[in-house]
């Protein structure tokens, strides 16, 4: 451990430290130096020499100085430890709520240089080493991936069963008794074991490359799966609803249920690809549908809700399916796109099999 | 090759936003000539035609985003258009109880003095490479009033047309049905009317964005 530590009568500051290494202002092997003032377990440096330090130098995207003087480091300090000291500057900004970056050269391609919290911040520096510039960016309130995720799943486990259980619909102007097909109440077991499923793998299984989203995720994620909720419960459970033939409605939730069991299986697969230690970082996916699509987790989820749609047969739920597919389609491209960057076979890194992105034969 | 393909997207171009600007000349001057003869109710009886024809020819600006041949980004032109063509169709058309109420006058004048001053500034950059400075002055500042006179008025349209849509049941499917479907024009319109709350401040703050980079470009240029 180094530690910083002012000498009383001499004008060098003193560098006390027990893990053998060597002074960066003397080069001689700590342990072999005079000790003035500490046991044989630290050292003094007796030199009139300061030991290096950097200056971090933190402005916002727009120039402008977060903090006024910049901040000084050990020049062995992690990036960890610049976000420490901003935050200990800034009470607000904790960690996982900023963003630095290297400055962006204009007209440069690509994007800016993320800086990654277990890195020094000298491998950031190029030639003059005691000066660093870091762009920040604020990005606001976070939470937590489970949080998010228990919020957003909540509204379809409470609403549904609300429109199969309570009398809702006479609010709407359908008095009077209602009767309930086998299919609506297969579909309720169906949904409500899918958002179950959804919560359990949320706080169980899932390891996110991030440990924070911004709250703003929140309100837009909930009003996302709320409303759709709502819009197919709705449906489904009217007085009015029509169902499907027998032999429709089981091959719907048959299919349904084995993509539904397989997107589980992909999301353990998924899990142990990663670290507990939980630093995020991308590996090749393998095994099972892996093998052939990046996405297998998305793919099995699309599935999943067409054998839902194929059993119940509401265009509410079809407009769900597509706006989905949609959004995961998004999600899979720019992924797979990552990990064909990251895995371009190169300097001894494997290369990316060819592979469907996420819906074969499609794309 | 490419240089007569973009001579040829220049005169496309010009073509269509000068016979678009006509359009919306015609508009206000039927609607200003049937202000001054018979008042605010016979306003869209005059304006009808070139009124539908002029609008619904916007929707070949979504197709000249999609393709390329314009610059402007689809997701600010396709709610703007989506509000016009809603009230165009969906609301003056669809619903004739509408037509007479002293709003169309206050709507109608409002589109087509801004819709003038956009199309000239483009067909003039289109055929002329520029544009003066006093038409790009009006482009980014008569929003300022239009904008709030043109929203009043489409949300008020809305508003007066609900109970003719509520009552007349148009456009709506119920259940049951094989795809159990249902739609509900009455509940559509009000969503389309929430809509407004978060959207005009942000296309509004969007122009006075647009603004302040649009004008300060021309002073140091």
């Amino acid at each position: 451990m180094r530690r910083e530590i002012s000498h009383p009568t001499s004008k060098c500051l003193g560098i006390n430290a027990t893990d053998g290494s060597s002074c960066p202002a003397c080069d001689l092997l700590l342990a072999s130096c005079l000790a003035n003032f500490f046991s044989s377990s630290s050292h003094v440096c007796g030199h009139g020499r300061r030991q290096r330090r950097m200056k971090v130098t933190l402005v916002s995207r727009s120039g402008r100085e977060v903090i006024k003087g910049g901040i000084e480091l050990a020049d062995e300090a992690t990036v960890n430890d610049l976000q420490e000291a901003i935050h200990a500057r800034i009470k607000k900004y904790y960690p996982s709520r900023q963003r630095l970056t290297l400055p962006f050269l204009a007209g440069s391609k690509g994007k800016p240089t993320v800086l990654i919290p277990k890195n020094k911040l000298a491998d950031y520096c190029d030639g003059n080493t005691n000066n660093l510039t870091v762009v920040f960016k604020d990005l606001g309130v976070q939470v937590s991936y489970s949080t998010l995720f228990f919020w957003e799943y909540l509204g379809p486990l409470i609403i549904y069963p609300i429109c199969y259980y309570f009398p809702v619909y006479k609010y709407f102007g359908y008095e009077g008794e209602r009767v309930v097909y086998p299919v609506q109440t297969y579909a309720l077991y169906y949904w409500c074991f899918h958002y179950f499923k959804r919560i359990m793998e949320t706080f169980f299984i899932h390891r996110f490359s991030h440990a924070t989203s911004p709250l703003s995720n929140v309100f837009r994620n909930c009003a996302y799966y709320w409303t759709f909720g709502t819009y197919i419960a709705y449906h489904v459970n009217h007085p009015l609803y029509t169902p499907v033939s027998d032999l429709q409605m089981k091959i719907g939730f048959t299919f349904g249920l084995i993509c539904q069991i397989s997107n589980l299986y992909c999301h353990l697969i998924l899990r142990n690809l990663r670290s507990p230690s939980g630093n995020g970082g991308y590996q090749i996916p393998g095994g099972f549908l892996f093998n052939i699509v990046t996405c297998a987790n998305y793919t099995t989820e699309i599935y999943q809700w067409l054998g839902f749609n194929i059993a119940t047969q509401t265009i509410a739920g079809y407009v769900f399916l597509v706006v989905a597919t949609l959004i995961m389609t998004n999600w899979a491209l720019a992924k797979h796109r990552r990990l064909k960057k990251l895995f371009d076979g190169k300097e001894g890194r494997p290369r990316y099999p060819r592979r469907w992105v996420i819906l074969p034969p499609f794309i | 090759m490419a240089g007569f393909l973009s001579a040829l997207r220049r005169i496309y171009l010009s073509l269509y936003n000068w016979t678009v600007f006509i359009g919306w000349f015609q508009v206000l001057y039927f609607a200003v000539k049937a202000l001054r003869e018979g008042g605010p109710t016979t306003v869209y009886d005059a304006v009808e035609k070139p009124l539908q024809l002029a609008q619904t020819a916007a929707v070949l600006e979504i197709l000249h985003g999609i393709v390329g041949l314009v610059r402007s980004p689809v997701s600010a032109t396709l709610p703007q258009i989506g509000s016009r063509l809603f009230l165009v169709w969906g609301i003056l058309w669809s619903i004739p109880e509408t037509r007479t109420h002293v709003l169309v006058s206050s709507l109608v004048i409002s589109w087509s003095i801004t819709e003038i001053i956009r199309y000239s500034f483009f067909g003039m950059k289109e055929a002329l490479g520029f544009a003066p400075s006093w038409l790009l002055w009006l482009r980014y500042s008569t929003f300022l009033i239009l904008y709030p006179t043109g929203i009043t008025s489409e949300v008020g349209l809305i508003y007066v047309a609900l109970p003719f849509i509520k009552a007349s049941e148009k456009y709506c499917i119920r259940m049951p049905n094989k795809w159990n479907f249902t739609f509900d024009y009455f509940y559509a319109s009000i969503i389309a009317l929430a809509i407004y709350v978060p959207g005009s401040p942000h296309m509004y703050g969007y122009m006075l964005g647009q603004r302040k980079k649009a004008l300060s470009k021309s002073k140091t240029a």
